[in-house]
């Protein structure tokens, strides 16, 4: 619902806002540059100011600013989009990695008699959320796009997802959660069960309780990572760097941390340049984390292939259409070529040209 | 229209890599997750993953082991109703003998690991009941209050104090292969890290199991902690409530269809709480020692992975129809 008001007293502006806000009990929004906005747009849910011709007064009373009246559009469409996936992606991804971590602990306090033990070094529980997971979460709350801006703005409709909240309900918080439930069961099975009292390297040395908390937490940090990995939609050398970067500083934070004297870092002395890194055994391990990401890959690549929402079917869309453009592309070089004869483009790219050919000249005519 | 020089500008501005940055139009990789890769991905980590797995069966099943359990049958017949009165009577000879049959060719060095079970080392009131202060820096050292109530006996402080040095296994085992003895080697068990840094080399027990309540073995008050390669491998907390400890290696091959008789002395109670000792030969490889779970579990994943991408293919195939 749209409603224009122009030239009115500040005051009413306020009143007509309270009164559709109570009446249509949804979230409202309200524009405007002047003075006399400054009521109506603290009364409504979003605030936009436009700064300009009237001065500053509406913006430092917004919560969005922007400089003309067209880039509202914009502000919607895209960033809209844009920030409401980002923040409910980032809510559910957060529940999901504590709650795999958190689980590994408990799964663990099963076999110390509920005594209360952690599985890991006290270091390595602070450093979870601080060093090891929180920039890959960050490069997915401020940078990620599921659909280029050009795409939000050419298809209004993914607009919807956000009004009709597809990406932040109860059964997606709840899938999320119970994710992180798998993938902590699975991480604490196959460790437990692959370290227990054999030995675990070629000189008969049997694992004990550092190397099976860090064999853990090496799984856990993995795992949480790659989920990141496959649940965003665009890499850019920011993405790469923090999720990889995150993984890394574990082994460097280990060797690190190993090396500082035993008083101070207790389990940890020296366990990864020591212990763990030539066991060949803590390696596989680590591999075989990859069975915790195939749970959440099948689901997604059944739901993108059976039943796609709004923004997988634009991002197969312009896949598509990026792969037709090529194909254009590199037979139009071909067409310039003397030596290359029309016959050789398969079929499939032949039509296209055809009919893209017989549009432009619909165009022109 | 040909281009100002305020054109050109805004125009390098606009490619320069702070303005890609802060309007997000940086160069990216869109992956988009389409059928084909789906089926590539599964069939890649099925393909990866079954022979990883088959390779680490074969090297499990060649690692030959042979496990004995010894805390019942080494009691004598008549303590069998109480046999927590056996192991604390001094004046009961506590020794015992067992017999392995040796069914596969033994490689050296063959490694020889007691096992215990129900036995919480991982408890956090055991964890915390030590002092890595004074095991590097002796009875000088005065912080020990974790290791209550072990730290002081008779006023006197105990070096090395805390429930884990205080229950020190106390087994011994002697190896007899037809009339020889069998040489065991019981240096270099413990990690270097802690031999070296860990526990300290002008350190000497003192007023070790002094008290009423004797937990375990006693400690040679003359050798240095940091030779004490028993301890060292003792106070290395294991992970979970079943586990094997490194006694010693032999450093000769059994054959197949030799008897190895084993002289133990059986005076470590684990009769109090239900607890089971077992005695363990076992060689390595480089995988270790024997457990076939990973090789299982890649197996299966890599089974599976592969079951899901024929079946994703059919359905794929039939919905396009």
């Amino acid at each position: 619902m749209l409603s224009i008001f122009a030239e009115t007293k500040g005051c009413l502006y306020m009143q007509i806002t309270r009164l559709v806000k109570s009446v249509v009990s949804r979230t409202t929004l309200a524009i405007g540059d002047g003075a006399n906005d400054v009521g109506m747009l603290q009364e409504a849910d979003i605030g936009v100011g436009i700064s300009g011709v009237e001065g500053m007064r509406a913006v430092m009373a917004s919560d969005f600013a922007i400089a003309q009246f067209r880039f509202l559009e914009r502000l919607l469409l895209v960033h809209g989009h844009w920030c409401y996936r980002r923040i409910s992606m980032m809510i559910c991804y957060f529940f999901y990695k504590n709650i795999t971590f958190g689980f590994t602990l408990f799964w663990f306090e099963a076999y110390t008699s509920f005594s209360g033990q952690p599985a890991y070094n006290d270091w390595y529980m602070s450093s979870y959320n601080v060093f090891f997971t929180s920039l890959p979460v960050i490069a997915l709350g401020v940078f990620d796009h599921d659909v280029s801006a050009r795409l939000c703005m050419k298809y209004p409709l993914l607009y919807q997802e956000g009004v009709q909240n597809l990406l932040f309900n109860w059964v997606l918080i709840l899938g999320w959660m119970f994710n992180g439930l798998l993938s902590s069961i699975i991480i604490y099975l196959l460790t437990a069960n692959s370290i227990t009292g054999q030995a675990f390297r070629k000189d008969g040395q049997v694992a004990d309780y550092s190397i099976l908390g860090v064999t853990m937490y090496t799984c856990v940090v993995w795992t949480v990572n790659c989920q990141m990995a496959l649940s965003i939609n665009y890499f850019t050398w920011i993405q790469h760097l923090f999720i990889w970067g995150s993984i890394a500083l574990w082994y460097i934070f280990l060797v690190v941390y190993g090396s500082i004297p035993s008083t101070l870092s207790t389990t940890a002395y020296k366990v990864l340049v020591e212990a763990c890194a030539p066991s060949i055994l803590y390696w596989l391990t680590t591999l075989l984390v990859i069975s915790a990401l195939l749970p959440l890959l099948s689901y997604r690549a059944f739901q993108i292939r059976f039943r796609p929402m709004e923004h997988d079917r634009i991002q197969i869309q312009r896949r598509r259409s990026e792969s037709l453009e090529r194909d254009v592309a590199q037979s139009r070089l071909s067409e310039s070529s003397e030596t290359r004869n029309s016959s050789d483009l398969p079929a499939e790219v032949r039509i296209r040209i055809d009919s893209l050919k017989a549009s432009s000249r619909r165009k022109n005519s | 229209m040909s281009e100002t020089n305020s054109d050109r500008q805004r125009r390098g501005d606009r490619e320069s890599a702070f303005y890609l940055f802060t309007q997000q139009r940086l160069p990216a990789c869109k992956p988009v997750l389409t059928p084909p890769w789906v089926i590539t991905i599964y069939f890649l980590v099925g393909f990866i993953f079954v022979p990883v797995g088959l390779f680490t069966l074969r090297a499990s099943h060649s690692v030959v082991e042979i496990e004995e359990r010894y805390d019942i049958e080494c009691v004598p017949s008549q303590f069998r109703n109480d046999k927590v009165s056996y192991i604390q009577d001094d004046s009961v000879p506590k020794n015992c003998s067992l017999l392995f049959k040796v069914d596969k060719y033994m490689k050296a060095p063959i490694y020889i690991y007691y096992q215990l079970e129900n036995y919480y080392q991982n408890h956090r009131r055991y964890v915390r009941s030590r002092s890595d202060q004074q095991l590097l820096h002796g009875r000088n050292f005065h912080g020990t209050s974790y290791c209550q109530p072990l730290e002081s006996s008779n006023n006197r402080p105990i070096v090395p104090c805390g429930l884990i040095a205080w229950s020190l296994f106390n087994d011994t085992f002697t190896f007899i292969r037809g009339k020889a003895l069998l040489k065991v080697n019981r240096t270099n068990i413990a990690w270097k890290s802690d031999r070296d840094h860990k526990f300290g080399k002008n350190v000497y027990p003192f007023n070790f199991q002094n008290g009423t309540w004797i937990g375990g073995g006693k400690l040679n008050p003359r050798i240095p902690l940091s030779n004490q390669e028993d301890l060292i491998v003792w106070m290395r907390i294991s992970a979970l409530p079943s586990f094997r400890k490194l006694y010693g290696r032999i450093e000769e091959d059994l054959d197949v269809g030799d008897y190895v008789v084993v002289q133990l002395m059986n005076d470590y109670n684990t009769y109090s709480f239900g607890g089971k000792k077992k005695l363990v030969l076992s060689t390595s490889n480089w995988l270790g020692g024997k457990n076939d779970f990973l090789g299982l579990a890649y197996v299966f994943v890599g089974s599976s992975s592969l079951t899901v991408a024929i079946v994703f293919m059919l359905l794929h195939l039939r919905s396009q129809r």
